[in-house]
């Protein structure tokens, strides 16, 4: 293995060159995490302090961003005003259902084009991967018009299903990687020892465990950050956060502290999440990349 | 235990044969072992045998019942294989414990029979460590103690000390045969490295492009080789082939080279079947039934020039070149030939081949 210590030789450019992308660093933390910072604190704040802002210019007025009185009132509106409760829930339906049906059809599909070899196995495996290929709103008509005479517009099975139908092509690229690189002897092993083709197939399963979670963890991202289609298809019955959030917005009266309170409802879980399974993440993306 | 049988058996890969026409009979309770090097089908044949691989056409008997059609698991045997194949997220005791789990076999009884062959194998102070903490040698023994913890009717072992190191392997050998002896079940054991087959096998089945070439005891095998191909496979350094023209008067047949005229015994002269009229055929001789001096010796000897000398340890082996060929002869470690140096080869004759020129069938 190559040694991960890079050598370094400094020099009045190599130090200049370091300070500037310390700069760069600050710079690009600052724009990425102020957004979140001003909606989780606006969040909490009443309408009048949200919009008592200092002077273009004016720095020392910084302290008038902290200056309020924290309030519950922005969350307890959308609970029990708007109905959150029920977009939370349909959110975690369309997103957690989708990735267990993609898990289950997307493992079984992509083990068997790891494993068995039939005709036209290459051209099957190109066409599963190339309906990723065409962008989500190039079929976005077609499909409504299906789940339309399907009746499943605006209910929940149909957002999962429309979820499902760009996730399961993705987790079977992602799960045959991982499949290709169990070693077939270890199922014929299992086989051999007294198990069934699916026993054998159950067995390997904690092999690609880091696969299935890395694949879960990228399939609830889309569905949960998803608006086109829960908003086209989930509409009225199946409503998601972002299309709840997104209803806030009302011709005569934007409720800007209802949308910074939905903001943080809907993005807390996505980032604990990240967190927690941060490091499973990196190691079910990266593994199998090199060959040992 | 069980006998095992294959009659006619074929495998294709799709128009490609692997294994042509096999038909070998392994007694009840016999080493087996099937040697050939890669890609001579011994593994397919193995894995035929585990159902890890459809049978092309003929039929494999297990104790007279045909078995064709019975998944892996519904066959009773257990496999070793060449990567151990154990599984990376279980400990030795959950590898080893796996068959009997499978046949829901009670806790208790899995606990007696995971120690005992732990023990046999001595890997018991290993049983909580998993797969990657092991040194090879660990992990092939967990790998023969998963095979032999449920006494199943065969044992299949698939090259399976080809991976450890020489002296390993050297160890091992012993350990397996014995361990089979132990057991008495019936095995096949799959092989590239003839000393193995030699060393731990009953019988042999030497295989070559999908074909039966010989099947026989090791010394049958050593001694009585069918053909060149044989011949030139089994022993270690490797038989000296030198193609010759036989020429017969006076009753007698000799074998003559530029180098050399050297009659054959008489009782040879009878196995030839009158192919002396052939012409040529090559002549087969181990290193070992050669001697070598620098002095001509009275009877009818080799004369060459040697070429390089190689010392192994106790052994000193000399490569003499003749014309339009070399051969080894194995001797003494004090021999003084310098190479360059003029020599004289006496063979022992009751330990010479003749293979026919064409296709290489023994005459003797």
């Amino acid at each position: 293995m190559a040694s991960l210590d890079v050598v370094h030789y400094d020099s009045p450019r190599m130090r200049i060159l370091r300070f500037g992308a310390g700069i760069f660093l600050v710079l690009y933390l600052l724009w990425t995490l102020v957004p979140f910072f001003v909606m989780f604190v606006s969040s909490f704040k009443d309408l009048l302090a949200a919009f008592n802002l200092p002077e273009v210019g004016d720095w020392s007025g910084i302290t008038l961003f902290f200056d309020f009185t924290p309030t519950f009132k922005h969350y307890v509106s959308l609970f029990v005003d708007n109905n959150f409760s029920t977009y939370i829930a349909n959110s975690l339906m369309a997103a957690g259902g989708s990735a267990v049906i993609s898990v289950i059809f997307g493992s079984l599909a992509a083990y068997s084009l790891s494993r068995v070899e039939f005709a036209g196995k290459a051209d099957l495996f190109f066409w599963i991967i190339s309906t990723r290929m065409a962008p989500v709103v190039a079929v976005m008509v077609p499909l409504y018009s299906i789940f339309r005479a399907l009746d499943l517009v605006g209910t929940l099975p149909g957002l999962i299903l429309a979820y499902t139908t760009f996730n399961l092509p993705f987790a079977i690229w992602i799960l045959k990687g991982f499949f290709d690189n169990v070693p077939y002897a270890i199922e014929e092993a299992q086989m051999v020892d007294g198990s069934t083709r699916i026993q054998a197939f159950v067995s390997i399963l904690p092999l690609v465990a880091p696969g299935i979670g890395a694949f879960v963890v990228l399939c609830i991202l889309f569905a949960w950050n998803d608006f086109l289609f829960a908003a086209i298809i989930g509409s009225g019955g199946a409503k998601t956060l972002p299309v709840a959030t997104r209803e806030l917005v009302q011709p005569q009266n934007i409720q800007w502290g209802a949308i910074m309170a939905a903001g943080v409802v809907t993005t807390m879980p996505m980032i604990l999440l990240g967190l927690v399974i941060r490091k499973y993440l990196v190691t079910g993306l990266t593994m199998g990349a090199v060959k040992e | 235990m069980a006998s095992v049988t294959f009659k006619n058996v074929w495998k294709y890969y799709g128009k490609t044969p692997a294994v042509k026409d096999l038909n070998i009979e392994c007694p009840d309770g016999s080493f087996v072992s099937i040697l050939g090097p890669s890609g001579c089908g011994k593994s397919s044949t193995m894995r035929m045998l585990a159902g890890l691989e459809h049978i092309s056409a003929g039929d494999i008997l297990f104790d007279g019942e045909r078995i064709n059609d019975l998944p892996p698991k519904d066959r009773d045997v257990a496999m070793v294989f060449e990567n151990y194949a154990l599984y990376p997220h279980k400990t030795v005791l959950e590898n080893i414990a796996n068959p009997l789990r499978l046949r829901s076999v009670d806790d208790d009884m899995i606990k007696a029979r995971v120690d005992a062959a732990a023990k046999l194998l001595e890997i018991d102070h290993l049983l909580d460590r998993r797969p990657h903490e092991l040194s090879g040698g660990q992990k092939q023994r967990v790998a023969i103690g998963r095979a032999i913890v449920r006494e199943p009717r065969l044992f299949l072992f698939d090259e399976p000390i080809a991976h450890l190191d020489a002296k390993l392997r050297a160890h091992m050998r012993g350990e397996i045969k014995h361990l089979q002896r132990t057991l008495g079940t019936t095995m096949i054991y799959v092989t590239h490295d003839q000393l193995e087959a030699l060393s731990m096998a009953d019988y042999i089945a030497v295989m070559h492009d999908g074909e039966l070439q010989q099947w026989g005891t090791p010394s049958e095998i050593f001694n009585k080789p069918v053909n060149a191909w044989v011949a030139g496979f089994v022993g270690e350094p490797a038989m000296n082939f030198v193609t010759c023209d036989l020429v017969g008067h006076n009753q007698e047949v000799f074998l003559r080279h530029e180098n050399f005229e050297i009659p054959l015994l008489p009782d040879q002269v009878g196995k030839l079947n009158g192919a002396a009229s052939a012409g040529t055929a090559r002549m087969g001789v181990r290193p070992d039934a050669l001697e070598i001096s620098l002095t001509k010796p009275h009877q009818p000897s080799i004369t060459g020039e040697v070429f390089v000398n190689e010392l192994l340890g106790g052994d000193m082996l000399v490569e003499v070149l003749l014309d339009g060929s070399r051969i080894r002869v194995k001797t003494v470690p004090e021999f003084d030939g310098q190479p360059g140096d003029r020599c004289h080869i006496t063979v022992n004759r009751e330990k010479w081949h003749i293979f026919d020129a064409m296709d290489g069938h023994a005459y003797f």
